[in-house]
């Protein structure tokens, strides 16, 4: 489904120019739950945000599901994004004066849902992740894993065929990273695509293939046996 | 697209920050209260003036004559005559003279005020032509010999004799040093009505009126008449009847062409009176413009601090899939949406302060449909220019480096 080969990104300010990509090739099937690992400046966001189409890069090729994204218009990498690409960021990036509800339903009003059925469809993917009794409450009143979860939500929404977080545990403390990885994981076994981007290997752990990135260059590509968290209700 | 969310996304984002946003609003709400409240109070004062205007006549040209260099007679009772045989369209014509003197009946000395002319006076003035209740109005014949006689008002009558059937009773009127004995022909209704509380009881001049020719031959000073006031039947007649009477005046005087005689109607006077304020108008709405243009500045600014502190939120919109120009719609709307309102704050204070504003004045405000449309047109259109740059400079942002923005 994601199909990049020879990707090169060149960030350019100032001084000498700076290889933050150097010839990348990777391909992810339907189904894989992948982390991109390597340590700060090893090109792992970098590469997270050309995959989710939020950044262009010089040269190479990129196919999402088939499809040359290389020469598309700013209007149409949106569009791709909106229906494609569910995202799902460290500091949650929630709209501050929505409630949980209009967050969630968000991608579908960009996506020209009817109301009714933003409403049903971001009702169902809270109840997803066990926020089901907590659409009306605004975001800056429930807790941290409370807006991650919150924030899963918005992200599968729209349906997307990749889900796409970066360091998505990152803010969060020991016990909800492991409400979040369960959900990923209950996700994955439902179909989802998801690449996630992190520099701790405890996280990389729960996933079922890494991929290290060391000075923009892939050095290692292993799929493993993820460890297991017992499926709970969430709370 | 969207207009709904759009909508409710400005409102939240206008709430959020209340006092920012009124502060913001303010340079806009002045400027449309002050565009308002001049355009109710200037109408409403173009329309009293207008009604006055047309209450005096619009059939009215009043004739004035001057001429710097010589003092002679510029107009002569021969020239009246004249003009009223040679000029169908001419219904009244009479001298337009008003003089003061003495009257000292009983002892007591009264000021009057003593208008003079034909006896077409009574129907061209606003002071001695009320309806007669005694008597006559002084007639061809009274004017053709010189009679000694006057018309006075019912409340001079009552101030001088104490009753109102007076005629044939005599006036002792002194004017310039000179006595006349006044023999009272006709009286009119009183007019002090409109006076009174502006003068004591006592102090009210008495207002009388007699044939010009019976003072032009008992006061020497009188030389020749210099204002005349002609009434023709229609409105449409003042302009050619106006240049007939000066081409004739200046036939008839020798001065062709030197600008002695200068017809005017209430017409022009009131195309003046409306020119001087229509100056004064446009004069006060342009600063009034610029109120509101800084008021635009001020939204502009508002709105690139707003675009600064929401880059992140812009950046994440981007990835949940907003297009350009669905941020640029959101934001322009929001910059509309902070001007409409001020715009509306503005129309309500506007038609406060006119309300109030013309009842000082003791004028009614003319606030008309099309004036409130123009002030919610105008502060939309000031949302729009102003807003315009800080949206697109939200729209264009790079998703990836609003998302990072700190």
């Amino acid at each position: 489904m994601i199909e990049i080969t020879d990707i090169e990104k060149i960030y350019r300010m100032g001084g000498e120019p700076l290889k933050a990509l150097d010839k990348v090739s990777l391909s992810i099937k339907e189904g894989e739950f992948t982390s991109i690992m390597g340590p700060s400046g090893s090109g792992k966001s970098t590469l997270m945000n050309i995959l989710g189409l939020l950044d262009r890069f010089d040269s190479g090729t990129y196919k999402l599901n088939g499809t040359d994204v290389t020469g598309l218009s700013d209007s149409e990498l949106a569009g791709i994004r909106n229906k494609e690409i569910g995202f799902v960021f460290q500091s949650f990036n929630l709209m501050a004066r929505m409630n949980v509800l209009e967050n969630v339903m968000l991608p579908l009003v960009y996506a020209k849902v009817p109301a009714k059925e933003r409403k049903k469809r971001a009702t169902e993917a809270l109840e997803k992740v066990g926020l089901g009794n907590r659409l009306y409450h605004l975001t800056n009143e429930i807790s941290g894993g409370q807006k991650q979860r919150v924030a899963i939500a918005r992200a599968i929404v729209n349906k997307p065929s990749v889900l796409m977080a970066d360091e998505p545990t990152g803010n969060l403390d020991s016990k909800t990273t492991e409400d979040i990885m369960r959900i990923f994981q209950d996700l994955n076994k439902e179909g989802t695509t998801i690449v996630m981007v992190t520099h701790e290997p405890e996280m990389a752990a729960y996933t079922k293939r890494i991929v290290y990135f060391r000075d923009g260059v892939l050095q290692k590509d292993e799929n493993q046996e993820p460890k297991t968290l017992m499926s709970k209700e969430a709370n | 697209m969207f207009i709904k969310e759009n909508f409710k996304m400005a409102l939240d984002s206008i709430f959020a920050n209340k006092m920012r946003s009124f502060l913001t609003m303010l340079g806009i709400i002045i400027g449309i209260a002050s565009v308002i409240a001049i355009l109710a109070v200037g109408n409403g004062a173009t329309e009293e003036i207008t009604a006055t205007f047309s209450e005096l006549g619009a059939t009215t040209i009043s004739l004035d004559a001057t001429d710097p260099e010589q003092s002679g007679d510029l107009i002569t009772n021969e020239d009246l005559t004249i003009l009223r045989q040679s000029i169908d369209e001419i219904n009244y014509i009479s001298p337009n003279e008003t003089t003061s003197g003495t009257v000292s009946n009983d002892g007591e000395a009264r000021v009057a005020v003593v208008s003079y002319g034909t006896p077409d006076l009574q129907y061209l003035t606003q002071t001695m032509s009320s309806s007669l209740i005694e008597g006559r109005y002084f007639n061809e014949a009274d004017y053709a010999d010189a009679q000694d006689v006057v018309v006075i008002d019912s409340d001079g009558a009552e101030a001088l004799f104490g009753r109102v059937d007076v005629v044939g009773e005599t006036i002792r009127i002194t004017v310039q040093q000179q006595q006349m004995n006044l023999r009272v022909v006709g009286v009119v209704e009183g007019s002090f009505g409109n006076l009174q509380g502006a003068f004591e009881e006592s102090e009210l001049p008495l207002f009388m009126a007699m044939p010009y020719t019976t003072v032009s031959n008992t006061l020497p000073q009188v030389d020749g008449i210099d204002s005349v006031i002609i009434e023709v039947q229609s409105t449409d007649q003042i302009e050619p009847v106006s240049q007939q009477v000066v081409r004739i005046l200046e036939l008839r005087h020798d001065a062709v062409g030197e600008n002695i005689y200068n017809a005017q109607n209430f017409l022009q006077a009131l195309d003046q009176v409306d020119n001087v304020l229509n100056l004064f108008i446009n004069f006060i709405a342009a600063v009034a413009g610029i109120a509101l243009l800084v008021g635009g500045i001020g939204v502009m600014n508002i709105m690139l601090v707003s675009v600064t502190e929401r880059t992140r939120e812009i950046g994440t919109r981007k990835a949940l899939g907003a297009t350009t120009s669905v941020i640029l719609v959101q934001f322009l709307m929001e910059s509309i949406i902070l001007s409409l309102i001020g715009g509306m704050i503005g129309l309500t204070l506007g038609i406060l302060l006119s309300t109030l504003v013309a009842g000082a004045l003791n004028i009614t405000p003319v606030i008309t449909l099309g004036s409130v449309l123009l002030v919610l047109l105008f502060s939309s259109g000031v949302g729009v220019f102003f807003g315009i740059y800080p949206a697109r400079k939200a729209a264009n942002l790079n998703p990836i480096d609003a998302l990072r923005y700190e």
